[in-house]
């Protein structure tokens, strides 16, 4: 499903007491979640630049521009910052981001309803598409290959599966 | 301490016979297996396995690089979902 902002980072409290924040970044590469500028927030703040000054236990030290002080940004702890789904780079085909992929509903070749894609993982054995809901009693994994997921369309808004024997 | 290597790597027996029926049925199908301590063998490249991790069978696709691993090694028995964010996915 594709969706207009997707969650990059989070604030995570004041770093000394010069206005510096600790930033903690969700994307595949950590130091990337400056390139997204403007990212905003759910409060309906917008920062427009992020430096990146330090690292820190499990993120960055930041210098971000509307927080100037410790208290402004102890105030912002635990907020989420979302970027524009639009200032993600263009992909080529057969890839995709996991932000477009979950929640679509996938189909096997019948056209019967399997259920939404719940996550996206991988554990060293290729991409797999967690499908729950629909008629599944559990959730399954399908591998993200083309003989297993052989029609991905996003204008659609839809994935269409063919599941081998034995996965369920 | 190493596996001593005039021993072979261990793989189950039922391992063995499960990929052998699959292979010789020319069919794509998952096989699915509980033995996360069998060793990964040449054989078992481009057969598609599903190792159990003590709640589902985690479809492992078997290729060259893991031969010599362990088949635990590619189902985690933890699960940590973690935010969407930049990452991508390819489809192979």
């Amino acid at each position: 499903m594709t969706t207009d902002k997707v969650v990059v980072g989070t604030l995570a409290g004041a770093f000394g007491v010069m206005g510096e924040v600790r930033l903690k970044s969700f994307c595949a590469d950590p130091a990337a979640i400056a390139d997204y500028v403007p990212l905003t927030t759910d409060k309906g703040l917008t920062f427009h630049q992020i430096i990146l000054t330090g690292q820190t236990t499990n993120g960055f030290t930041a210098r971000v521009d509307g927080i100037s002080t410790k208290e402004q940004a102890d105030a912002l702890k635990g907020v989420e910052l979302f970027a524009e789904r639009s200032l993600l780079p263009s992909l080529p085909d057969d890839e995709f981001y996991h932000a477009d992929l979950i929640g679509l509903p996938v189909h096997d070749t019948g056209g019967v309803f399997l259920g939404t894609v719940k996550a996206v993982m991988n554990h060293g054995a290729g991409d797999l598409l967690e499908v729950h809901g629909g008629t599944l009693p559990a959730s399954i994994l399908l591998p993200f290959t083309r003989a297993v997921v052989p029609t991905v369309d996003l204008a659609a808004g839809r994935i269409v599966a063919d599941p081998p024997p034995g996965l369920f | 301490m190493a596996r001593s290597v005039w021993k072979g790597p261990f793989v189950d027996a039922y391992v063995l016979k499960k990929a052998e029926a699959s292979r010789e049925g020319g069919r794509s199908e998952v096989i699915k297996i509980w033995s996360r301590r069998s060793t990964i063998l040449p054989q078992f490249v481009g057969l598609t396995f599903g190792v159990y991790n003590g709640k589902k069978h985690i479809p492992v696709n078997v290729t060259e690089d893991m031969i010599g691993q362990k088949f635990g090694e590619y189902s985690p028995t933890r699960t940590y979902y973690g935010h969407a964010a930049d990452k991508k996915a390819k489809r192979k």
